[in-house]
């Protein structure tokens, strides 16, 4: 792999955003935000709680898609970035462009802050595995099995960037299934993207 | 908002405070934190999408449990920072709740207080223009973190229970207005 993964997280942690003159931090193509993540886990908390056996599915499926957006929308933006390109761009080969992306975009998937992750195992185009060492969606401890939607939906919209069509026509021909959870007691997150067949 | 001789208005006008961001980054779990709160970069999708869920989850109550959310994450926050500073006069305490809104990328916003009512203003909402960039204007509020926030700000800046407090939005950015105009009673 050409990634220099722990150069990567080392320069893009370093990269501070705060509010313009109109209070909104326009970046990567998007808006983007700095709540604190128990604002996050709160309200998917509350509405998993709300939901009850019922509508569990509906739910979960939910807070996936919104996070599979933001991470097909701002992922794009970041792997198009001046930044990334400054950074991981050095890195990339062509023989493996889209999987030293997908291992760049891991890099600061984890210097951001959203988990401490690194894809285990690639298959080009087919499968990817990604594990998470710590990650602020197991912060609030799980009644409801594996719970990190986050990470599941970003996931898969990682891999709809590198192998779907060319963006922004590419959303939602991978699936994430998390398969391990720290959340769940297990020692670390395991989510396992593949081809949405359905 | 008006006053009278009998009322006294608190805003930020007279304050001079700045607010200072304590962030640090721990390089074992590789987290950010943003005034010893655990913070995250997410984007105007994923908050207009939680918004979208709140509104589509009406049989769940989802608009009270976004609101609320928000009053629980943000009101420590803020009371945090008090405590930590020693920030006790309550206009330097509104305008550290303003600034604190604007560092975070959430938007501008303007707080009054009186005795019993209250009154904000979002010049900029990143909530009203996500959805805007999103999906175009809407025929009704959606700015329930903001709301959600003048609560947990109301909570903070008075050391008062947020649940005393009302915030009702009487015009919004996300339906054309200029700006979002905030009513807070308790």
């Amino acid at each position: 792999m050409a990634i220099n993964r722990d150069k990567v997280i080392k320069d893009m942690s370093k990269i501070q955003v705060k509010g313009n003159s109109e209070g909104l931090i326009p970046a990567f193509g998007v808006m983007v935000n700095q709540m604190p993540a128990g604002f996050w886990n709160g309200f998917s908390n509350r509405i998993m709680s709300a939901a009850g056996d019922d509508l569990q599915d509906a739910a979960e499926g939910l807070l996936e898609n919104a996070a599979a957006e933001c991470g097909y929308h701002t992922g794009y933006g970041i792997i198009t970035s001046e930044e990334f390109n400054s950074v991981v761009g050095p890195m990339i080969s062509e023989e493996s462009q889209a999987e030293d992306v997908l291992h760049g975009a891991y890099g600061v998937f984890t210097a951001w802050g959203w988990a401490k992750s690194e894809i285990v195992e690639l298959i080009p185009g087919e499968k990817m595995v990604v594990r998470a060492y710590d990650y602020y969606e197991a912060d609030s401890p799980s009644t409801k099995g594996n719970c990190s939607y986050m990470i599941k939906g970003v996931s898969r919209a990682f891999m709809d960037l590198a192998y779907s069509k060319t963006y922004p026509d590419g959303h939602g021909k991978y699936k994430c299934e998390q398969t391990k959870g720290i959340e769940n007691g297990d020692a670390y997150g395991e989510f396992v993207v593949t081809i949405d067949d359905e | 908002m008006s006053s009278n001789t009998n009322t006294v208005c608190h805003s930020s006008s007279s304050s001079q405070v700045e607010f200072q961001p304590e962030r640090s980054f721990d390089d074992q779990k590789m987290r950010h934190y943003l005034e010893g709160q655990v913070s995250v970069l997410h984007c105007h999708h994923y908050a207009t999408l939680f918004t979208q869920l709140a509104c589509d989850a009406e049989s769940m109550d989802g608009i009270r449990h976004l609101t609320e959310a928000t009053t629980e994450a943000l009101q420590p926050v803020l009371s945090g920072y008090y405590k930590k500073n020693a920030v006790n006069d309550i206009s330097d305490r509104i305008s550290i709740a303003e600034q604190y809104w604007s560092f975070i990328g959430m938007g501008q916003v303007k707080l009054e207080f009186e005795d019993k009512t209250g009154h904000a203003s979002m010049s900029h909402s990143h909530i009203d223009e996500g959805w805007i960039k999103k999906w175009g204007q809407r025929k009704e509020p959606v700015n329930f973190v903001g709301q959600g926030y003048i609560k947990a700000a109301w909570a903070a800046i008075f050391d008062n229970d947020p649940a005393g407090c009302r915030v009702t939005e009487d015009k919004s950015i996300v339906c054309g207005d200029s700006s979002s105009e905030f009513t807070v009673n308790w």
